[in-house]
């Protein structure tokens, strides 16, 4: 079964098309890669699909109905949650108190709300955090709690923007175990990625974009030596390894 | 003693105190000063829910004290309804206007909300003030209404002397800080504070930012337009330029930004602090110096961004936790 599907999906700002007729799906369960240059239109078909812009053509369909005019917080409780490539803390408010905003979502209850993101909190090694104000995070913690708060929220498909930049080698293995252990947990995961030892490691397939068209699809490895990547976005030097 | 216990202890003394002040002042002067102390933490406790919890800054809550002035003195002079009943009647005519103004402002944020609120409050002032009828009722256009001193007592919210007004008002107060406390720790209020604070991500995460921003409003103008039945009871007199003029609106921003918006203290801690001044200020210098509380409210303002931006409350809830904490670890470090 597809979780996600992108049909001939266009976005236009203006005169610019960010996104060019892009077609691909994930099937469930699955982790998907999405990476290109600079201003490829990553976070573009992020936003489509999480309903910030409407697609200008196309269609888009999650879990098998098509979300092409839902508004975020709809698509929220049917369960598609993100993540911001510029994380967006509520930073006066306490680490368990943001991840409370996102399990409300799946209940009216205060005890319920609090018990489900205690437990998003220890999937993401947050917990001992849970009482520090949000603003007061380093950057790695941010990044996590940005996850905990969409993973508060029950997904069945996360979108992840880039959860690893400016994050240290290790912080970034640490993640890389995290974001498996969503998947064994049964949650399709869409993440755009520039490290791409963690791109190789986490996806299942990768879709590589550039001026918001698709140039190359397929298996990591596979990709990597597509040398029509290669010279868009990895380097030469990538090709030797 | 217990942490829990001893703050609901000192909770518990606040209230008699409160409840005890009629007994120590006698002075219908001061008591006149406590009555509105209490209708500015009232109404800024109201004004908060909106302007507190949702991040928004509204200028225009003099039209709901408005609103329920002059519905309930309506409906009590023409047709004498009791203004018990006509207190509800303005509260859901102001739950009307709030989500109307709403609904197109709150797609604005910051100085461009504020603006929008303001003119839409002056708007209804200015035409109150130019209305002799409404239809069939009668609202006197610039002279206001008088509501004639006949039968005092409960059912008519009429009362010779202070005590019942201030008694009233308490209760009112209590019960909109309980609300708030209520609303804080529910759903609604995270959503409020998470769509205040970051709209993108508030969405991302399912909440309906507009919807929850319009409930607050509808909440809030209800409980405003209840303060202005109790105003126009007990001044027993209301014209445009009293109850809906908008030095109301900005006396309870004042208030609430010095006090500290999106507290539950902020808001009672802000009308102790600024309700005696502008009273003393128009008592002792009204003839030569009137206006002069206003300037003292923009010093004390700019102090208290420049040095609490949180406003007064978080040093002085830091100081009582803190109290707290000594109180009761002391007998712990004793054995």
């Amino acid at each position: 079964m597809m979780m996600l599907d992108l049909k001939d999906l266009v976005k236009d700002f203006g005169g610019l098309r960010a996104v060019d007729s892009l077609n691909l799906s994930i099937e469930q369960g699955q982790i998907l890669g999405l990476i290109g240059p600079n201003g490829a239109g990553k976070s573009t078909v992020f936003n489509c699909i999480a309903g910030v812009y409407p697609p200008t053509e196309g269609e888009i369909f999650f879990d098998a109905a098509r979300i092409n005019n839902v508004k975020p917080w709809d698509l929220c409780r049917q369960g598609l949650a993100r993540t911001f490539q510029i994380v967006k803390p509520f930073t006066s408010k306490t680490v368990l108190y943001n991840v409370m905003v996102g399990s409300y979502v799946t209940t009216d209850k205060r005890s319920a709300a609090e018990s489900k993101a205690v437990e998003a909190l220890k999937a993401l090694n947050l917990y001992e955090k849970k009482d520090v104000k949000a603003g007061n995070l380093t950057i790695a913690d941010r990044k996590r709690l940005e996850i905990a708060r969409a993973l508060a929220t029950d997904p069945k498909l996360l979108l992840l923007d880039e959860v690893m930049a400016g994050l240290r080698p290790t912080e970034v293995d640490e993640m890389v175990k995290i974001i498996r252990g969503l998947r064994d947990r049964g949650i399709t995961i869409f993440i755009i990625e520039h490290i791409m030892r963690a791109i190789m490691a986490l996806s299942d397939r990768v879709v590589v974009i550039h001026f918001g068209q698709k140039i190359s699809e397929g298996p990591p490895k596979e990709v990597a030596s597509d040398e029509k990547v290669i010279k868009a976005y990895l380097g030469e030097e990538y090709a030797v390894s | 003693m217990t942490r829990a216990k001893l703050q609901s202890l000192s909770l518990l003394l606040v209230g008699v105190i409160a409840f005890g002040l009629p007994l120590v002042v006698r002075s219908p002067t001061y008591l006149h000063i406590l009555v509105l102390l209490f209708l500015y933490a009232y109404l800024t406790t109201s004004w908060n829910l909106v302007g507190g919890f949702a991040g928004v800054l509204p200028l225009g809550h003099s039209a709901f004290v408005g609103i329920g002035a002059y519905t309930s003195t309506v409906l009590a002079l023409q047709y004498g309804i009791s203004p018990w009943l006509g207190m509800i009647v303005g509260g859901c005519l102001a739950v009307v206007v709030g989500v109307l103004i709403g609904l197109p402002t709150f797609k604005m944020r910051g100085a461009y909300f504020a603006l929008a609120t303001i003119a839409f409050a002056e708007g209804i002032r200015v035409m109150v003030e130019n209305i002799e009828y409404l239809g069939p009722f009668k609202l006197n256009g610039p002279r206001g209404l008088q509501i004639p001193p006949l039968n005092t007592g409960l059912t008519n919210f009429m009362f010779a002397e202070k005590e019942p007004y201030y008694y009233i008002i308490l209760v009112m107060l209590i019960a909109v800080l309980a609300l708030t406390w209520f609303i804080s720790r529910s759903k609604l209020g995270y959503y409020l504070s998470a769509g205040g604070e970051e709209p993108e991500a508030a969405m991302a995460l399912g909440v309906n930012v507009a919807r929850c921003k319009l409930i607050a409003m509808a909440m809030s103008s209800f409980l405003t337009a209840l303060a202005g039945t109790f105003w126009a009871q007990f001044t027993l007199f209301i014209h445009p330029k009293s109850v809906m003029s908008l030095d109301v609106s900005f006396e309870i921003a004042f208030i609430a930004l010095i006090g500290g918006r999106g507290s539950i203290a902020g808001p009672v801690l802000g009308a102790i602090i600024l309700r005696p001044v502008s009273d003393l200020c128009r008592i002792y210098f009204g003839a030569k110096l009137p206006g002069l509380h206003l300037i003292i409210f923009g010093v004390l303002l700019i102090l208290v961004m420049i040095f609490q931006p949180r406003g007064l409350q978080e040093p002085l809830t830091k100081l009582y936790h803190r109290f707290l904490d000594r109180m009761t670890t002391q007998p712990a470090r004793a054995d």
